[in-house]
């Protein structure tokens, strides 16, 4: 273990808020690429990337380095989708676990950094949607139409200004707590040699907080109907809700182990939702 | 004509951007939009009328998740110039949000399925250790089409009328809204699936089943199953016996692969 543990320099205090204000900027840039099969996953590759170039300095000349380093480059390919406000706390975390990784590669699992994503942009999505896009949203533009309605210009100024802070706030000390308290926290868990353990419970909260998502943000039904008194949907809907997301789910991860082509996967989910929902099976 | 057409469209843009690059500070609200649109046009006091109108209706409208709305942004900054452009009230105004939104909204879905191969060609780019290829597709190519997106369309209306967004909304067929409605469905299941993948094995694939169920019976939300899945785990804690290494490298091993 000794010999492949790799120095790994802690950032100096200069070094540090540059990083903070990266988390910050990055993590408000997060959506540029929003797409559907990834959602924010290219958003956040470039919010990580800064840590692990830095984590691995001499990937063109060292094969060994080159290969950690596609590795993380590809780790953080995966699906995320979360407030941007909050994900400067999961870019912050992700990158103490980095650094962590890089630092014991022998330890530390690096499937663990994206079973922590995922069990972290569920909840943090929820309660960051509904406090920015609900509270904060609501109270500033209800007291800026206010303004408004009498024809003055405070009235988006105030908004803005209500908006802002909270959001700025959110977003810098997310980041630098994540980071903080995660560099903390995993120093405890190698020292106490619980890491496998730890990562392991971690997968599950991922599996279970993945399941969720499949029951509750998908929502694909199937409009077949014979008549009026046999519908389909709540035929499948007395043996299990929300049968059919689970369906698909599971025959696209079926494709993915067949090693069938991911651009293919895709074509497939996109002509295949036009074709199925002309003929009236999906909607 | 040009210029203002210009500039409305680069407004357009911003709004846009506030949710690409500005982390969704709240730009992209009609009442903010239609009030820069009103003093770009030289009237403050119609954009704000118009921008209290449309506000009222998409205070509403909450961006959760995977689904896309109908665009704000597209038909407040749309709306709003017509009204001044053409003297006519608010409420004419509105008749116009509404379908340039949803034909906003189209476009966007098209938009962020393709914007899918981006990934794939990151991916690729990572394969042959072209870093700073992969990065740029985020940070390059993503703005660069969205802004596209708004910059045409909001462009070409102000400059030649409303009358063409209008003519060009009613020639989309519904089957083709339908479908990419269903399709953006089913692409979520997908990237659920990729992230499934590095992390689903025989042995775990009953959590993520268990919290399936718990929302599709219960209807609780992705929050509450977090906070349950991490008080099972904490509780797990206690009962497993205290091996170390044991769980984990049987958990690498084996795969799902008969499923």
């Amino acid at each position: 273990m000794t010999e492949e543990k790799m120095q790994v320099k802690p950032l100096n205090k200069k070094e540090q808020r540059h990083r903070f204000w990266s988390f910050f900027w990055r993590s408000y840039a997060i959506q540029a690429s929003w797409n559907y099969e990834g959602q924010m996953n290219m958003g956040f590759l470039y919010g990580i990337a800064p840590t692990i170039d830095r984590l691995y300095p001499d990937a063109e000349t060292d094969p060994e380095q080159m290969a950690k380093k596609k590795e993380a480059y590809k780790r953080h390919l995966a699906l995320y989708n979360c407030t941007p406000q909050t994900s400067a706390f999961v870019l912050g975390l992700s990158s103490s676990m980095e650094e962590e990784y890089a630092k014991n590669p022998n330890e530390f699992n690096p499937e663990s950094i994206n079973a922590v994503k995922t069990s972290l942009m569920g909840p943090l999505s929820g309660v960051g949607d509904s406090f920015f896009q609900g509270t904060v949203r609501v109270l500033a533009f209800g007291l800026g139409l206010n303004f408004a309605k009498q024809g003055s210009i405070l009235g988006p100024i105030i908004a803005m200004i209500i908006s802002i802070i909270p959001s700025f706030l959110v977003t810098y000390y997310g980041g630098k707590f994540g980071y903080t308290a995660g560099n903390r926290f995993l120093k405890q868990l190698t020292a106490a040699g619980v890491m496998d353990r730890a990562m392991h419970l971690i997968t599950i909260v991922g599996l279970m907080v993945i399941g969720s998502m499949i029951a509750s943000m998908i929502g694909i039904t199937t409009p077949i109907h014979m008549g009026k008194t046999f519908k389909l949907q709540s035929t499948l809907d007395t043996i299990f809700p929300e049968m059919i997301p689970l369906a698909v789910t599971f025959f696209m991860y079926w494709l993915l182990k067949k090693k069938v082509n991911t651009s293919w996967i895709m074509l497939l989910c996109i002509v295949g939702g036009i074709v199925l929902s002309v003929l009236g099976i999906f909607a | 004509m040009l210029v203002k057409a210009i500039l409305i469209g680069l407004i357009g843009v911003f709004g846009n951007m506030d949710s690409r690059l500005l982390g969704r500070s709240n730009f992209e609200q009609p009442l903010v939009m239609s009030c820069l649109v009103g003093i770009v046009l030289g009237d403050l006091q119609k954009g704000l009328v118009v921008g209290v109108a449309l506000e009222l209706i998409f205070l509403g409208v909450v961006n959760i998740g995977a689904a896309a709305p109908p665009d704000m942004v597209l038909g407040s900054v749309i709306a709003t110039a017509f009204a001044i452009l053409s003297h006519t009230t608010a409420q004419m105004a509105l008749t116009i949000a509404l379908p340039v939104a949803i034909f906003g909204q189209m476009i966007g879905i098209v938009l962020r399925m393709f914007m899918a191969t981006f990934s794939h060609m990151a991916d690729k780019d990572i394969d042959a250790g072209k870093f700073k290829k992969a990065r740029r597709y985020h940070i390059v190519w993503g703005p660069i089409l969205y802004a596209l997106m708004y910059f045409v369309p909001i462009f070409l209306a102000v400059y030649f009328g409303t009358g063409i967004v209008k003519s060009i909304v009613d020639v989309i067929p519904k089957w083709l809204t339908d479908g990419l409605n269903v399709a953006s469905k089913v692409l979520p299941a997908f990237g659920f699936a990729l992230l499934m993948q590095t992390m689903l094995s025989k042995k775990t694939v009953v959590y993520l089943l268990i919290g399936f169920f718990i929302t599709a019976y219960g209807k609780l939300s992705v929050t509450a199953v977090a906070i349950f899945a991490v008080l099972m785990v904490l509780v797990m804690n206690e009962v497993l016996p205290k091996k170390p290494n044991s769980v984990a490298s049987e958990l690498a091993d084996d795969d799902l692969e008969e499923l």
